[in-house]
């Protein structure tokens, strides 16, 4: 049997997961390789559980999900993959009492960090890479909460994993805030495969060469963010006034409308497609707005 | 003061000083900063500030407190005893509410036994206990709770996804609950007027209630795990209250019963240990 | 900046350190990491482990900055405990599982007693006697004067036993002493 070296941190074939009646996840087929992919989607379109499930935190109710080519369903191949695994869960709390670098120690404790003098290292280093420095001595309840979304991604940083899963970082963040976001994603140390959900869509424009767009736990799309945009090629336009034929239609803070469909409106122009666009018209597509 | 030429503080720094500069220069060094600070500029800047780093994450992070630092020097592992340090039942808060709800129902049996309330009574009434009995395994079996339960959990998730056993986690949180939240129950009994087996005649119940709880939570939802044991001791303890013989429940035929619980129980747990390493979620 | 007024400077960090205060410890290590890291070198060629120390160091003057009593320099006091550090971290890196007892360095006697005898070392009679020693003699003595270290904890930086540390000093003085005629003062007395 010949062995093929591939880029893919992760593959999923039909994957299912439901609770009770809801189909979570319907029967769902991906690969995410190195770099940024972006999970996009409105909520309860599976985001959570999906990312759940590839944290090894959640099962499966059908289907095969392959981690660095390993079976999280395998016990003990489970816990090699949660030694490579960086996780930052939607709700993620905190022990109250806790200052910023307690926390991160307890967090390295739980990656198998035996060491103090290597725990305080690791940490010492995420401070640093998420610009947390000059907090680690302060209690997590009184951190702002952009401070506290880069106390959960240093938290995921911890032992350098090679596959971070990031499960609506940018919630909750003002703009200046998301950029600098964006500036950290893009200078982390080494080079792990990350994927990140949001239910905006300049978020995937600005940071994620790879969008996944997910509508009612199914996969709608899969490709760059320029393809998402090219999907609405040839059926954008930007209008004086309202037309009631377009499939979508909003006033811009320009004043000028913009339609989503097939038959331009009177007097109206093709423009370029954005992401967004993109993605509504997949939404739209799908049934679902 | 005459200083080191900069030639001399050069080949000291970078270590090609012969034996006797080293020495004079050293001695030189401990009164003098100017010659100091021309030395550390031969130091690489990034190591300095990676030591800088690290040694305000240590002083950030402390020792622990004197407790743990006893427990380090007994040889406890350092990273048990962090895990521990996120336990709630261990938290002093915690321990401070039992000790108050103990004394309390403590105080009132003592009260009713020793006639400072109610009518005089010629000896200890054993049915003045009935409130201590019914309360004390409870209050251990809370402790175990608060320890392994994912709601008193907050990082729970992170927990899950982590390469840390979650069975080992489970087991060091609760072993720790029990001793702890044991020490206050069996210290109250010895003080009330009652058998004097009294406190050891609750080890075993509590004991086998906390096995119970955490073997049901493999089956089951485990809130409602531990609702369950926590009915199975009141059921009978209220019941035999009632019937005017409380200190039946803590009996040898009741004991018997508590030992062979508790070992089914701990064999259940260990036969299905998996379960908690993917947490006690949905 | 006049050397006294730096010296102020430091003991008033090192106060300041003792009541808690962070922005001081990080003033102190700014001002003496640097030398220290490369005295620690001298006599340790590992650098992951003189990196320990260092942390180490700092960390002790944290927790025990108020057993500073005022008297001798604070960069003495600072080396007194990092010097100790230093062999605490050789010997758990040697397997050794016994720890030595922290105690203050006495910067007084170690410090004036040969200050100017020791600056004048390189071109004075002194100098020339030291480097007519073997160099185990002379790191021997040199641990257990310059650096004021006991018997037992220069044996953990030399790498030799204890009792090969006393007899090596023991030969050191009596070589000094006769190298010198027996005059110098400081040498003199054992």
């Amino acid at each position: 049997m010949s062995v093929t070296v591939s880029t893919e941190a992760v593959r999923v074939d039909g994957l299912s997961r439901r609770y009770g009646a809801v189909r979570a996840l319907d029967a769902i087929d991906l690969t995410l390789e190195r770099g940024i992919t972006g999970l996009l989607g409105p909520n309860g379109a599976g985001k959570t559980t999906l990312l759940s499930v590839l944290a090894t935190v959640s099962e499966p109710d059908a289907g095969r999900v392959s981690v660095f080519g390993l079976d999280p369903g395998d016990a003990a191949e489970r816990v090699e993959i949660r030694r490579r695994l960086g996780y930052l869960p939607q709700e993620l709390g905190y022990h109250r009492h806790f200052t910023v670098a307690a926390f991160l120690d307890y967090v390295a404790i739980l990656k198998e960090i035996t060491d103090r003098r290597r725990r305080a290292e690791e940490v010492a280093m995420v401070l640093t890479v998420t610009g947390l420095e000059d907090r680690a001595r302060s209690r997590i309840r009184t951190l702002s909460g952009g401070m506290r979304q880069r106390l959960g991604i240093a938290q995921a940083l911890l032992g350098a994993p090679d596959l971070l899963i990031l499960d609506e970082p940018t919630a909750g963040l003002d703009p200046e805030q998301r950029l600098r976001f964006r500036e950290l994603l893009s200078e982390l140390p080494g080079d792990p495969a990350i994927v990140l959900s949001t239910h905006q869509a300049d978020d995937i424009a600005a940071i994620c060469p790879r969008v996944i767009v997910l509508l009612n736990g199914q996969v709608r799309f899969a490709g760059t963010p320029a393809g998402l945009a090219g999907t609405a090629a040839g059926q954008v336009w930007a209008a004086d006034e309202r037309d009631n034929g377009a499939h979508l239609s909003w006033r811009g803070g320009d004043g000028r409308w913009r339609h989503i469909g097939e038959q331009p409106p009177a007097g109206a122009e093709l423009v370029s497609p954005t992401v967004e666009d993109g993605y509504l018209l997949v939404s739209h597509a799908a049934g679902t707005r | 003061m005459t200083h080191i030429s900069e030639d001399l503080l050069t080949s000291y720094a970078v270590g090609t000083a012969g034996a006797i500069n080293l020495w004079s220069v050293e001695a030189h060094l401990t009164g003098c900063a100017s010659c100091r600070s021309a030395v550390s500029a031969h130091v690489d800047a990034d190591r300095l500030a990676r030591n800088r780093s690290v040694l305000l994450v240590r002083a950030a992070i402390g020792d622990g407190g004197p407790v743990r630092r006893l427990l380090r020097r007994c040889g406890v592992p350092d990273h048990l005893l962090g895990v521990l340090a996120a336990t709630p039942s261990l938290r002093a808060s915690w321990l401070l509410s039992v000790l108050a709800v103990v004394a309390v129902v403590a105080v009132e049996a003592a009260a009713v036994s020793y006639g400072w309330i109610g009518q005089p009574a010629p000896h200890a009434s054993p049915e003045a206990l009935a409130p201590f009995l019914l309360v004390a395994p409870l209050l251990v079996l809370g402790g175990v709770a608060a320890a392994f339960l994912p709601v008193f959990d907050p990082a729970n998730r992170l927990a899950v996804a982590a390469p840390f056993s979650g069975f080992t986690l489970l087991l060091v949180r609760t072993v720790c609950a029990l001793a702890v939240a044991l020490i206050p129950v069996t210290g109250i009994a010895f003080v009330l007027p009652g058998p004097g087996w009294l406190p050891f005649g609750l080890l075993l119940p509590s004991l086998a209630l906390s096995a119970f709880a955490l073997a049901a939570a493999t089956v089951m939802d485990p809130r409602a795990a531990a609702v369950l044991a926590g009915l199975a001791w009141m059921v009978p303890a209220s019941l035999l209250a009632l019937a005017h013989v409380p200190l039946s429940i803590v009996q040898p035929d009741a004991q018997f019963a508590c030992a062979a619980v508790l070992f089914a129980c701990v064999v259940v747990l260990f036969a299905r240990h998996s379960r908690f390493e993917m947490g006690l979620m949905k | 900046m006049r050397p006294g007024a730096e010296e102020r400077e430091d003991a008033v960090l090192l106060r300041a350190v003792a009541r808690g205060d962070e922005r001081a410890l990080t003033a102190l290590y700014d001002r003496h990491a640097g030398w220290l890291t490369v005295r620690m070198t001298r006599r340790c060629a590992m650098p992951d482990l003189v990196d320990h120390a260092i942390q180490d160091t700092f960390l002790a003057v944290w927790r025990e900055a108020g057993t500073y009593r005022g008297g001798g320099d604070v960069a003495a006091f600072i080396w007194g405990i990092g010097i100790r550090r230093l062999i605490d971290v050789i010997r758990r890196e040697n397997g050794s599982r016994r720890r030595l007892p922290w105690r203050a360095a006495e910067p007084e006697t170690v410090v004036s007693a040969e200050d100017q005898v020791l600056v004048g070392i390189e071109h004075g009679r002194l100098g020339q006697a030291l480097a007519g020693l073997s160099p185990e003699l002379r790191a021997a003595i040199e641990a257990t004067v310059l650096d004021g270290l006991t018997c037992a904890e220069a044996g953990v930086l030399l790498g030799v036993a204890e009792g090969t540390v006393k007899s090596r000093c023991h030969r050191a003085r009596v070589a000094l002493r006769a190298a010198l005629a027996g005059t110098d003062p400081v040498w003199g007395t054992s």
